[in-house]
């Protein structure tokens, strides 16, 4: 998917600062603070996208590691002890997550983009080499996984309105595959 | 993996680029340009004044008689280029003294179409007469004048929608109502007719290279947009390769040769509201000589139509069903229409439009040379409905 929140983020900014704020009625300070909040949000919403997800790891194996600590410690009586026992469920749950949670979002998608090229490239390769029974089945399967993806990709743009029917579109939500089945 | 810096690519780069793919001269002339440009800054905005001052540069290499440039304004230029409005108080040959309303095309840092203004000025000046299309005066291919490559119109007036058509941006989807549309729509086949049967052999378009006889059209053709795909993509497309080779593997011959608009659709011509009469035909930049049938799949491409009102009917470019539309064009040209070379271009022309959205729009928005970068990153989201289209089109011809 190559339309990101990234580059999104970017042009929204420019065409804020170069062609909403300017026409702007320069006197009425709310509009002009609202605008300037609207930038800023974007920035700082651009600088947290790429380290949101490393960001909430990173907070989930200290709390495991202080779950583990406490449970060790605390001491009590019946309330103690219930609360115990949910921290420790809890971090077990919290540890599982941890445990499953190894790739981050850039890499997934440095893999994908990986597979991508090899995979146009296999594709070229087999055009300027292979036999035509080879393309032929290197073409068919590609086009197969396309179909596949392409459903995705219309579907996780479908509220752009570029397609002419777009009921025929399942929402992204009944798509996806679940990352990780518990 | 080696991974190639497009946006510092070398002089090697280019130019092994350049030799892999065999292009028109003139269009290997304006991507080179843009390749040799990528590390230029980004587009930022100019005021009024330098372009007014270039347009006076202009003109003033071209007139030996007094004349005087006022009432200067943006206007709004689409995607890929800018525009401002002036008025030019000179002494125009055959008429004398007056005041023209004229308008100043430019391209941007980096535009989503690297095309060559010179072979927009020659072939308007070449229909003109023949076609609605707009007065033009002068161009400046290279910027010597300008700050970005530039041409100088007569400012036509009319509307490319309705006032309340509802449609997406650029003219994509625009919903014509029927009343409209029936008005529309013979003129907008008629004017198709004649664009090919123009005898285009006669007039000066010594920037457009002839192909070959047999299938060296589409392979001109196919080469331009795998070359832009090559300079401007970020990330690949496995589908995209796929549809390369289906195109080389499948190039159709052409049994005639006709001037091709490259973009003809609702959304490039204006009209009069008030009685519906098309007025002149814009956006000539992919104009090439080729195969007409380019142009006739471009018109009947699922981002340039709609549905009718009955929800099933899907509407060329807006305007009519497609048998309607293939049957209007060959009584009015004259000209069959081969349902294979049909076919080949419908596929040549979404392949063309997802190198312009996935590619370019990506690589102009992000290295922020253009004055609509948001309009930019928007267009790329029609990218993925035009592969599906293209993969339906691939299977249904295997």
């Amino acid at each position: 998917m190559q339309l990101r929140p990234q580059l999104q983020i970017q042009t929204i900014i420019k065409a804020m600062m170069e062609d909403v704020i300017p026409a702007l009625d320069q006197s009425n300070q709310l509009a002009m603070q609202s605008a300037q909040l609207t930038i800023g949000t974007l920035t700082l919403l651009a600088q947290h996208l790429p380290l949101e997800y490393r960001f909430d790891c990173d907070e989930l194996a200290r709390l495991v590691d202080c779950a583990q600590a406490l449970a060790d410690q605390a001491q009590g009586k019946t309330r103690t002890q219930a609360a115990v026992d949910t921290l420790a469920q809890a971090q077990q749950a919290g540890a599982q997550v941890l445990e499953r949670a190894r790739a981050e979002p850039d890499e997934i998608v440095q893999a994908v983009r990986a597979l991508r090229s090899a995979t146009a490239e296999t594709v070229r390769a087999v055009h300027a080499e292979g036999s035509g029974t080879v393309q032929a089945q290197v073409a068919a399967t590609v086009m197969a996984m396309s179909k596949a993806q392409l459903l995705r990709d219309r579907s996780w743009l479908l509220m752009q309105g570029w397609e002419p029917d777009p009921t025929r579109v399942p929402a992204i939500e009944t798509l996806l595959a679940p990352i990780a089945r518990g | 993996m080696h991974t190639i810096d497009k946006d510092r690519p070398t002089p090697e780069w280019i130019a092994a680029t350049r030799k892999r793919f065999e292009v028109e001269r003139e269009v290997d002339r304006a991507l080179t340009y843009k390749m040799e440009k990528r590390t230029s800054p980004p587009y930022t905005k100019l005021p009024l004044e330098r372009l007014v001052a270039g347009v006076q540069s202009l003109i003033a290499s071209q007139l030996k008689t007094p004349f005087e440039i006022t009432e200067a304004q943006w206007l709004s230029g689409g995607a890929s280029k800018l525009q401002m409005a002036f008025s030019l108080t000179w002494d125009r040959p055959g008429v004398g003294r007056e005041t023209t309303r004229m308008v100043l095309r430019t391209d941007l840092a980096e535009s989503l179409h690297a095309t060559s203004r010179l072979r927009e000025y020659q072939v308007v000046k070449a229909l003109t007469g023949s076609l609605p299309v707009p007065p033009v005066f002068w161009v400046d291919n290279t910027a010597e004048h300008l700050p970005y490559p530039g041409i100088v119109y007569g400012f036509v007036s009319g509307v490319t929608k309705p006032s309340n058509a509802k449609g997406n941006v650029s003219g994509l989807g625009t919903f014509i109502p029927e009343a409209v549309r029936k008005q529309l729509a013979p003129q907008f086949v008629e004017h198709l007719a004649r664009l090919h049967t123009f005898d285009f052999r006669q007039a000066d378009l010594s920037v457009f290279d002839l192909p070959k006889p047999g299938s060296h059209n589409a392979e001109l053709a196919v080469n331009w947009w795998d070359r832009v795909w090559e300079e401007d993509c970020d990330e690949d497309v496995p589908l995209m390769a796929v549809a390369s080779a289906w195109l080389h593997q499948n190039a159709p011959p052409v049994e005639q040769l006709s001037i091709v608009h490259g973009d003809f659709r609702t959304g490039n011509y204006l009209f009069n509201e008030a009685d519906c009469r098309i007025n002149t035909w814009l956006d000539w930049e992919l104009s090439r000589i080729g195969d007409r049938h380019q142009d006739l799949a471009w018109s009947t491409s699922r981002a340039f139509g709609t549905y009718a009102e009955d929800g099933t009917t899907f509407l060329v470019s807006g305007l009519m069903p497609e048998d309607e539309f293939i049957a209007a064009y060959e009584k009015a040209s004259g000209l069959q229409v081969d349902r294979r070379s049909l076919h080949y271009y419908q596929v040549f022309n979404a392949y063309s439009m997802i190198v312009m959205t996935l590619a370019t729009s990506y690589r102009v928005a992000r290295n922020g040379k253009s004055h609509q970068d948001i309009l930019l990153a928007w267009l790329l989201g029609v990218g993925y409905m035009l592969q599906d289209e293209m993969r339906d089109l691939i299977e249904k011809a295997s």
